[in-house]
């Protein structure tokens, strides 16, 4: 038998939060892969700001993990948040990271500093590839030693820009039920 | 290997012990955290670590302090510091002081994934010598349980291997074919200094000269048609280990003469090549023929054989030590039953009795061979007579054709015997003898019935 009823509008499973003024260009396509490739529903926030709780002086650079705590504390919105940031990040032990994330937690981080490319093709798939990347660790999933695996670390750019854009068959079945309890929790 | 790695990571600063441990996690490594030298000693002494990333300038026990207990607690411990750049001298110090490497804070990315993966393939290999080490230790010392002999020249042999085993002396191992030269070789190379080195074979019968030239030496890359690229030759390879030459009495007096100047100067030079490059190794050889008669009929060199023969270790034939055949023969029947699977318990009072009362011109793998035949055939529970009826077989002998002929006629009354089930009017008859005749070779050959 089937219903007339219409089905009930998608809730957001994850925030893009900009933060400061974000190429508008590389949030929606971060936002459209993160939809196609793995299937989590994402709003895209206003903007709350450059973070300069966060500015390293002596490194003139943002300290990605204190934004996180900082995108943890918003109790408002769908259960995963993804930081877009213009700045330079770094952590207090690596001079620069191109992502941060929680493994198995809340928020994640993304700068656009060093993606950029001469051909703007290539930036937004390098923001794609890191944006995908951090939000499989958000969902729990560890690096892989597969080459191609967008879950394989990438410490330069040489090698992020050798990963396909897609999951190996075996991070793709983690994801797959990492978001099936998520759905679960969040409906 | 890298998921069960269990990493401790100690800092006073919490966030650099969080970000590291996000880091190490992301990469399926197990991490714990301590914020005090103190800390990282008691989860140690609770549960030791593969690797431990320790920071130097710690309030109260610090970074060196810290190295030190952990040495002394636990020996193998790898330990990498974690400095700021301002003490680069105290990380070198650290590393004298048997830390594996170190880490300026903060450290580029690259640098961190590059310090991991050098870390788990130096960490992998050395696992890998620790466990090699052990087999070879255990198989030093099980090593002449690889020998199943109790005859008194057996024992011998053994004492000589164990004497000589330790120095560096060439030895010279004689002895038929079969009688398991390659083996006492192998025991020898396991009881000598040279034990962690490799054991390089060769038989130098079974290659033509030139062949044989480019095996030993090696040649490099166009030294003769068909040399595609260089290659090392066996002398090369058997550098700091032991070089077996097998039927070293197939040796051309020329390639003697080569072989002395390498014993003599301890460098080879490759075929085609111009340069020398040292190579040390024991030298061990075996052969079946009578060296001293080949020197008197010039096709062995007197001097090379002064080099290579400083201890002979002579091998008995198996005819010589029948005692051993019972213990030889129930060891390659357990040998071949678990091979097989079979079901089978030993041998006839019969069988045994042909097994002693053969004259095994082809020694221990004849034997070998046979209970293997023996095996395969065997349809009850014990090898019997009809398995090895093909001992009696005149041609189980002669076709191996070292039979003098006082072996032959011993060999064909005992087939008459047996095949007359020890009746002797009826051997005789076969025999074309008549029965005193052969009563006075059974006693004269010691046989018996079995």
């Amino acid at each position: 038998m089937h219903t007339n009823q219409s089905k009930p509008k998608n809730k957001a499973l994850l925030d893009l939060i900009l933060l400061g003024h974000v190429n508008e260009m590389a949030v929606s396509i971060v936002a459209a892969n993160l939809q196609t490739i793995i299937g989590l529903n994402t709003d895209i926030r206003t903007v709350i700001g450059d973070p300069d709780y966060a500015f390293v002086p002596g490194r003139n650079q943002f300290d990605a993990t204190r934004i996180i705590k900082t995108l943890c504390a918003i109790t408002d919105g769908a259960p995963l948040k993804l930081g877009m940031i213009e700045n330079d990040l770094c952590t207090p032990i690596l001079t620069f990271v191109y992502g941060e994330s929680q493994l198995g937690g809340k928020a994640a981080l993304v700068s656009l500093h060093r993606l950029s490319a001469e051909d703007p093709a290539v930036t937004y798939q390098r923001i794609a590839k890191i944006s995908l990347h951090e939000v499989g660790h958000l969902l729990g999933i560890k690096h892989c030693w597969k080459t191609t695996c967008l879950m394989k670390h990438s410490s330069n750019l040489e090698p992020l820009d050798s990963l396909s854009m897609y999951f190996c068959s075996a991070c793709e079945y983690e994801i797959k039920r990492s978001m099936e309890v998520l759905v679960n929790r969040n409906t | 290997m890298s998921s069960t790695m269990h990493i401790m990571v100690v800092d006073d600063e919490k966030n650099i012990c969080e970000a590291l441990a996000a880091w190490f996690q992301k990469d399926g490594y197990r991490v714990e955290t301590a914020g005090s030298g103190m800390e990282a000693l008691e989860h140690m002494l609770q549960k030791p670590f593969d690797v431990y990333f320790v920071d130097i300038k710690m309030p109260g026990m610090d970074g060196l302090e810290l190295l030190a207990k952990l040495k002394e607690k636990q020996p193998d411990a790898d330990v990498i510091m974690i400095t700021a750049h301002g003490s680069i001298q105290t990380a070198v110090e650290a590393m004298k002081r048997g830390a594996c490497d170190y880490l300026c804070k903060p450290f580029d990315p690259d640098q961190l994934s590059l310090l991991m993966e050098r870390f788990i393939a130096s960490k992998a290999l050395r696992d890998e010598n620790i466990a090699l080490r052990e087999q070879l230790a255990e198989h030093r010392e099980t090593i002449f349980e690889g020998f199943v002999a109790q005859s008194e020249t057996m024992q011998k042999v053994f004492s000589i291997i164990e004497d000589v085993a330790p120095s560096s002396a060439p030895v010279l191992i004689t002895g038929e074919t079969g009688v398991g030269k390659e083996l006492i070789a192998h025991a020898i190379h396991t009881h000598s200094e040279q034990s962690y080195g490799p054991f390089v074979a060769i038989n130098c019968g079974a290659l033509s000269e030139t062949l044989l030239e480019s095996e030993l030496f090696g040649h490099e890359k166009g030294a003769f048609t068909g040399a595609a690229k260089a290659r090392r030759g066996r002398l090369e390879m058997a550098n700091n280990g032991t070089l077996f030459l097998d039927e070293v009495g197939e040796i051309s007096t020329k390639m003697q003469v080569a072989l002395l100047r390498v014993l003599e100067e301890k460098k080879i030079e490759r075929v085609g090549g111009s340069h020398a490059v040292v190579t040390n190794f024991r030298l061990i050889s075996a052969t079946h023929r009578d060296l001293p008669q080949l020197i008197k009929g010039n096709q062995f060199r007197e001097d090379f054989f002064y080099r290579i023969n400083v201890i002979t270790v002579p091998v008995a034939p198996l005819r010589e030590r029948l005692e051993d055949v019972p213990a030889l023969a129930d060891h390659f029947l357990e040998r071949y039953v678990r091979e097989t699977g079979k079901r089978m318990e030993g041998f006839t009072q019969r069988a045994l009795g042909m097994l002693m009362s053969y004259s095994w011109p082809g020694n221990v793998r004849e034997l070998r061979n046979v209970i293997e035949r023996a095996v395969v055939i065997a349809r009850g529970r014990m090898v019997g007579a009809k398995e090895l009826t093909f001992l009696n077989t005149p041609s189980a002998e002669c076709q191996l054709g070292t039979l003098t002929l006082r072996e032959l006629e011993i060999s064909h009354v005992r087939a008459a015997l047996e095949a007359c089930n020890w009746n002797i009017s009826r051997a005789a008859k076969q025999l074309g003898i008549d029965r005193s005749t052969l009563n006075r070779k059974i006693k004269r050959y010691h046989l018996t019935r079995p």
